[in-house]
């Protein structure tokens, strides 16, 4: 038995078994192997190399120009196994492996057997039953729950009985303090506080940690901690991304305010599903005077608008990057919400997994009509204003209002115009000045119908032409800038002129100020008329467009008959294709949906999923570590209402994840890896927890949800900080990290160094990585220093003011935990031991003076003054520094 | 990465002595013979440890199975494609056929279809022969041409089924197209540990943007331990390298130390959590690194000779001979692997204004390197690889009626050049057919030239595995790379 768990993001090469007792077969064994090095060249492709076909035993039997490629029982005599043993084929450098070499040999040497009779022909599409028996395509069925000796729920039962298999049982329930800990972090993502601790600890009652549990699961934060994650499977970004450009979205907000409210309000997870991939489609048309709900809707197809799409900057080739659009978007919602990469069924048949590139092109078929490479619309064309009816007649009024005040501008331009003119004419020699005049007053009339008409007219004659040209000051238009250009030798005109301007202008401004504010939504809808059709490329080369497919699912998924869309939904003004689609996806009998929801879900909770490739559900991806129990828990899931929150009480009230983290030596012998569950694992903060968690402690997170995100700007030494190089007076740079900009091209360093992923396009599996520059973060950045010293000041405010009491006091803000004596007995020496060398650097300064009413500027909000550092209080914040810095804030334990 | 991917059993955990008396980056001891799969000792070693427990990995030297010629590596990464034809790898042929259609009969695999074209393009520039080799070279790298009996040109670089940049750049530093797997400074670093407990074991330096596809500096799924460490190419060059003014000196060593009592009673308390001996073990290095990597990039201290040498002086050698001078100071220093990160030779229009421009800020640098390592002795022990992922077509790129011509990607048949750890002085290894466009002779495909690379330092490419599950991960990843033994000396 083999208990190797197996961290893997990627699949890579066929794992063959080898001395297997049963006779090889060729669905079993050999066809796997022929279908990833042989069958494009030798089957997929219309004219067969060689005019062999290896798709079936029979085909390989009658062989091709040469011969047969296999002769039953001699494999000395066979073609196939001659040419892979010698590696004359496969051509190119990808050969065969000796293990695969020596399957083929065995097979033809034990007579080059089928399991069954082989089908008289075969499609594009064939899959033989083997593909299809691969568990994960396989509906859900919810299994009996076991019943070993211990535990409560049925995840411990199904948990203990395989555990106790192998001679374990779970660890101890860990502490209450632990617990705590360990539910704040996980439910909502920041740490307790220490009051939340002693009451907890003190509570009596039964059902405490169950209460608790509730309290959480309703907190405005649990939506923050677990939309975050849901956004890592959107791709979720500020930016553009695709190239350098990366220019801003200001809109993708929206989504993920509308992510953190649904699962706040713990909207069904199939409701959720269907409005992100067609929520516009549920939405009548045009989309005016939008009723909250359908606000919702539309923001939820946001989701797919998260992947990058250069197509609204200066990129090289405007088609391509249609086309990334598409591919990224195929990719993400197989990712997410399939558990399956499909994108290497671009260019051909999935090598190893049962989807033919048909099937992608079905799948690619259902978003064709909105993401249409034909009819594109770029970024900003795609935004769907949230103007209603009267807001728009409202604005126009407000517009009217306002240029009926500037209507008075161009009266007065025109009187000084004159004045002009006649004051410089009487600088012309009299002489001349009839002729001059008369060319002058030409040119205003002629630049007063070009002012009025818009249209370039012959302005002057030849002659008035050289004549004004001679006299430049008597061609006198209208145009502002030169008005007050002619007026600068006229000051008193100037300034009569100026102030005018600016004070109708002012007037303007002030009435425009009172439009109402035009908001948009990021959203993917479809636009009415021809729809397109979605074409085979072959080898993925859109210049070759091949037949033409239907919008369908993956053909190996239809488990309850196949989901095609005959033709496109009559009674709506978009296809329906998205929706249809979305419905077959939150079927109960769609195999995938929920499964891959409840092991992300597991995931999150345990650091690991019971299938440990989230996104790779497919046969190259890791096999269920618990598969009785994944499909337990994704038919509780559905058979509950899809709801999010009921999962988590399962998963959290259960005995296994209240274990103690501890590892003792009967497990490790066993199991070290902890694939079983005999204990909780140890695991560090996602890079939002890691920085939420310090802010909190410091004191200074600012909880503000919702909205335009929080900017990110290099400050300095190049850093890229949230926020600006200063405090804002909101504190805005504190508010939690899911509202932090995220630009592709430019993350916030705090958040980059702790291994915040790159959306490109989703991020599936987070790294966890332990590098130089974390350490340095932690030890020098201004970020931690600034946390440091406002812990400290949280101290001092909150604790007596002996050295006891202030480091028990720092510890329990930032542990929850009480510290051991010994700890306690080390900080104290330390506030001392740093006393003694800060003294002489730091000089204390007087206190500012309080800042009076009459200097504080309108609307800016009280700020209170730090007192100003003393050695005393520099001590204390490099102890709080050292407190945010240690493994005991990075990780849950 | 996975958090779990050292366990060890429990009563391993870290003492104090242990943790002071063992150097900061080890994890625990191993010797690389536990790394190597199959055969006599190797495995031996690897069947004493119980089938569940997993190895512990560290950064402490070690010594290579067979005798190394490299202990150190510099690797100079032109991303973009430098174009051989105009630079390593004259084609007389091309002048004939200059404005004329492509006469070959092969067919020209275009990757970008905009703008191509079958008009062949000769190199404007000329060519020479130089020292007492003869090596050949163009006008455009005097300085390369200068040390032309120091080095090995490869003009028969090949990569299998790859045309673009980042896959190009994968292969050339992982071995494969495949995203996520570790850069060969990972697997170097994995193998035979750092000569330096105060500096990261792999530094990447990059020049200008990130080269696309970024980070390729990155553990894959080596434990994080090898990750690169990035480096800027102004200061600050590593983030937050200096502490807080009225912190400096004793007072965070005051800070480390309450840290580390902190840290290793939550250690005590959760045996055999490696992730949390890696931690403490990474305040460790990152400590040292304050200082070291501070000294290490302080160019000052070198002499104004030396600083002339490198072009520092020069506005337009200026960025690449401070990212040299610092590579040269690294590998002195002890860091095994250092790769200098220039993206900017993807001249697809404009080559022959462009490409001097280039090569005025490339040429002088990368040889006063060599040149650098040689007089002082390090160049016998440290690779050095200057070079790209392609090359150019032969034929012209131009987009739109009023560019000016430029090359295609080529990955078919280019050059780079090599010099120090054991490889050959004032020779040329392979050849493209006459027009340039493919490698015939001797070729050279990404995997051979890392499986010879491994070779210098005394490592065999597909012994050094990693075991990913039920996988032995080698850089190699089931490719046939060959060592090239031609280029060695």
């Amino acid at each position: 038995m083999n208990l190797k768990f197996l961290h893997i993001i990627l699949p890579l090469l066929p794992v063959i078994a080898v001395g297997e007792t049963a006779p090889l077969t060729f669905e079993k064994q050999v066809r796997p192997i022929l279908k990833a090095h042989c069958f494009q060249c030798h089957g997929e492709e219309e004219e067969h190399r060689g005019k062999l076909d290896t798709r079936l035993q029979r085909f390989l039997l009658k062989g091709g120009e040469s011969g047969p490629a296999v002769v039953p029982g001699v494999p000395e005599e066979s073609r196939m196994f001659r040419y892979v043993r010698d590696g004359k084929m496969p051509k190119g450098d990808k050969k065969l492996t000796s293990d695969e070499v020596a399957t083929i040999r065995d097979w033809i040497a034990g007579g080059a057997k089928t399991v069954r009779p082989e089908p008289e022909s075969i499609g594009p599409g064939y899959l033989t039953e083997e593909e299809r028996a691969h568990w994960a395509f396989q509906p859900v069925k919810k299994p009996n729950v076991p019943n070993p000796a211990g535990g409560n729920t049925p995840i411990d039962k199904f948990l203990l009985e395989r555990l106790q298999k192998e001679g374990l049982n779970f660890s101890p329930q860990a502490d209450q303090v632990a617990l705590i800990c360990r539910l704040y972090l996980d439910l909502i993502g920041l740490p307790p506080p220490p009051e939340e601790v002693d009451e907890f600890v003190a509570d009596q009652r039964p059902d405490a940690y169950e209460l608790l549990v509730e309290r959480l699961l309703s907190s405005p934060h649990y939506g923050e901690r677990w939309g975050r994650h849901w956004l890592d499977v959107a791709g979720y970004s500020d930016s553009e991304g695709y190239d350098d450009d990366d220019s801003l979205r200001p809109n993708a907000f929206r989504y993920r305010d509308f992510v953190v409210k649904s699962f706040n309000e713990d909207m069904p997870f199939d409701q959720f599903i269907r409005e992100q991939l067609a929520g516009d489609e549920m939405v009548p048309m045009p989309y005016q005077d939008l009723k909250e709900d359908e606000i919702r809707k539309l923001t939820a197809t946001g989701f797919l608008r998260m992947v990058p799409d250069g197509t609204g900057g200066r990129i090289p080739d405007q088609v391509l990057g249609r086309h990334e659009v598409m591919r990224a978007t195929v990719k993400q919602v197989s990712s997410a919400l399939l558990g399956l990469t499909v994108a290497c069924a671009e260019c051909h048949d999935h090598r190893y997994d049962p989807i033919p590139q048909d099937d992608y092109y079905r799948l690619r078929a259902i978003f064709e009509p909105a993401i249409d490479w034909k009819r594109w619309r770029n970024p900003s064309q795609r935004r769907v204003s949230l103007l209603t009816t009267d807001e728009i007649r409202e604005a126009a009024e407000i517009e009217k209002q306002a240029q009926e005040v500037e209507s008075v501008i161009q009266p007065k331009l025109v009187e000084n115009q004159k004045f002009i003119f006649e004051s410089e004419l009487l600088t012309i020699p009299e002489e001349l000045r009839e002729q001059v005049k008369a060319a002058g007053l030409a040119f205003q009339a002629a630049a007063e119908e070009n002012r009025i008409t818009r249209k370039p007219i012959e302005m002057l004659s030849p002659e008035n032409e050289k004549l004004l040209a001679k006299y430049p000051s008597l061609k006198v238009d209208t145009v502002e800038s030169r008005i007050l250009l002619f007026l600068s030798k006229y000051e008193n005109k100037l300034k009569e002129l100026t102030d005018f301007l600016a004070d109708v202008r002012k007037r303007a401004a002030d009435i425009r100020k009172t439009k109402p504010e035009e908001n948009f939504v990021r959203a993917l809808t479809e636009t009415p008329g021809p729809v397109p059709q979605t074409y085979i490329f072959a080898r993925g080369n859109r210049s070759q467009p091949g037949k033409v497919v239907t919008p369908g699912s993956l053909s190996v998924l239809s488990t309850d008959g196949p989901f095609e869309l005959q033709s496109d939904a009559p009674n709506l003004p978009s296809t329906g294709r998205r929706l249809a689609y979305a419905e077959f996806l939150t079927r109960r009998s769609h195999p995938l949906t929920a499964r891959v929801l409840v092991n992300r879900v597991w995931m999150h909770h345990f650091g690991r999923g019971i299938v440990a490739s989230p996104s790779n559900f497919g046969t190259r991806g890791e096999k269920p570590t618990h598969p009785e129990l994944l499909d337990w828990l994704a038919a509780e899931f559905m058979d509950k209402g899809w709801s999010m929150k009921h999962l988590h009480r399962l998963v959290v009230n259960s005995a296994a994840y209240r274990q103690s983290s501890s590892r003792h030596g009967e497990g490790q012998k066993i199991d070290s890896e902890n694939v079983l569950y005999w204990r909780m694992p140890i695991r560090r903060l996602e890079a939002e927890a890691v920085r939420d968690t310090i802010l909190a402690v410091s004191g200074t997170l600012n909880r503000l949800p919702f909205g335009a995100p929080v900017t990110v700007t290099p400050d300095a030494n190049q850093q890229m900080v949230v926020g600006t190089d200063k405090p804002s007076p909101g504190g805005d740079e504190n508010r939690r990290s899911i509202y932090v900009q995220r630009r592709r091209t430019s993350p916030a360093y705090v958040l980059e160094v702790f291994d915040e992923p790159l959306m490109e396009p989703i991020c599936e599996l987070r790294d966890s990585s332990t590098v130089a520059p974390q350490a340095l973060l932690l030890m020098n950045s201004s970020f931690i220093l600034e946390q440091a010293d406002a812990f400290a000041r949280r101290v001092i405010d909150e604790a007596e003011p002996d050295s006891r009491s202030r480091v028990i006091r720092a510890w329990r803000l930032a542990y929850g935990a009480t510290p051991s004596d010994s700890d306690v007995e080390d900080m104290v020496q330390y506030l001392g031991k740093q006393f003694d060398l800060l003294k002489d650097k730091i000089k204390p300064m007087p206190k500012p003076a309080q800042v009076t009413t009459a200097m504080k500027k309108e609307g800016e909000p009280e700020m209170k003054e730090p007192d100003p550092p003393t050695p005393e209080s520099k001590a204390l914040a490099s102890l709080c520094q050292v407190l945010l810095a240690s493994n005991r804030l990075l990780y849950v334990h | 990465m996975n958090t779990e991917f050292q366990n060890t059993a429990p009563g391993s955990c870290f003492s104090r002595r242990h943790f002071l008396g063992s150097g900061a980056m080890s994890l625990g001891p191993i010797a690389l013979a536990s790394l190597l799969k199959k055969d006599g000792l190797a495995a031996a070693e690897v069947h004493t440890k119980p089938p569940l427990e997993k190895l512990e990995y560290d950064l402490r030297p070690k010594k290579s199975p067979k005798d190394p010629t490299a202990k150190a590596m510099i690797s100079l990464f032109m991303g973009g494609g430098p174009s051989h034809l105009d630079l390593f790898d004259p084609k007389p042929l091309l002048e004939k056929y200059d404005g004329k259609t492509f006469p070959g009969t092969e067919e020209i695999l275009y990757d970008n279809a905009g703008g191509a074209s079958k008009e062949v393009m000769a190199s404007p520039f000329k060519f020479q022969k130089y020292g007492k080799s003869g090596l050949e070279f163009s006008e455009l790298v005097p300085w390369t041409a200068k040390i032309a009996d120091d080095i090995t040109v490869v003009r028969s670089m090949n990569l299998v089924n790859v045309r673009n940049h980042e896959g190009g750049m994968r292969a050339m530093t992982t071995g494969t197209n495949v995203q996520f797997r570790p850069n060969l400074g990972s697997w170097l670093s994995y193998g035979l540990g750092s000569e330096t407990e105060n500096l990261p074991a792999f530094v990447a330096l990059v020049i200008g943007n990130n080269p696309p596809g970024s980070p390729f500096w990155n553990a894959g799924f080596l434990p994080s331990i090898y990750q690169g460490t990035h480096v800027r190419e102004a200061e600050p060059r590593i983030m937050n390298l200096k502490p807080a003014s009225h912190l400096a000196g004793k007072s965070q060593d005051l800070q480390l130390e309450l840290l580390q009592k902190i840290n290793r009673r939550h250690l005590a308390e959760h045996p055999g959590e490696n992730d949390l001996q890696a931690r403490i073990a990474n305040y460790e290095v990152a400590a040292r690194m304050q200082t070291a990597a501070t000294e290490a990039f302080d160019l000052k201290k070198e002499s104004e000779a030396t600083r002339m040498l490198y072009g520092i002086h020069n506005a337009a050698t200026k960025r690449m001979g401070e990212a040299c001078l610092i590579a040269r100071r690294l590998v002195e220093r002890g860091v095994r692997y250092v790769q200098i990160w220039n993206y900017s030779w993807d001249l697809h229009e404009n080559i022959n204004a462009a490409l001097p421009k280039l090569t005025m800020s490339t040429d002088q640098p990368s040889a006063a390197m060599v040149m650098d390592l040689k007089a002082r002795g390090m160049l016998e022990s440290t690779h050095v690889y200057w070079g790209g992922e392609m090359g150019r077509l032969p034929v012209i790129q131009s987009r739109g009626q009023n560019k000016k011509p430029g090359r295609d990607h080529n990955t078919f048949g280019f050059s780079i050049w090599l010099a120090g750890g054991g490889v050959k002085g004032g020779h040329a290894h392979g050849a493209t057919d006459e027009f340039g466009l493919n490698a015939v002779e001797d070729i050279v495909h990404h995997y051979d030239y890392l499986a010879t690379v491994m070779h210098m330092f005394g490592l065999d490419a597909e012994e050094l595995t990693y075991r990913r599950g039920r996988r032995e991960e080698s850089i190699l990843f089931n490719q046939p790379g060959k060592v090239v033994d031609g280029i060695l000396a």
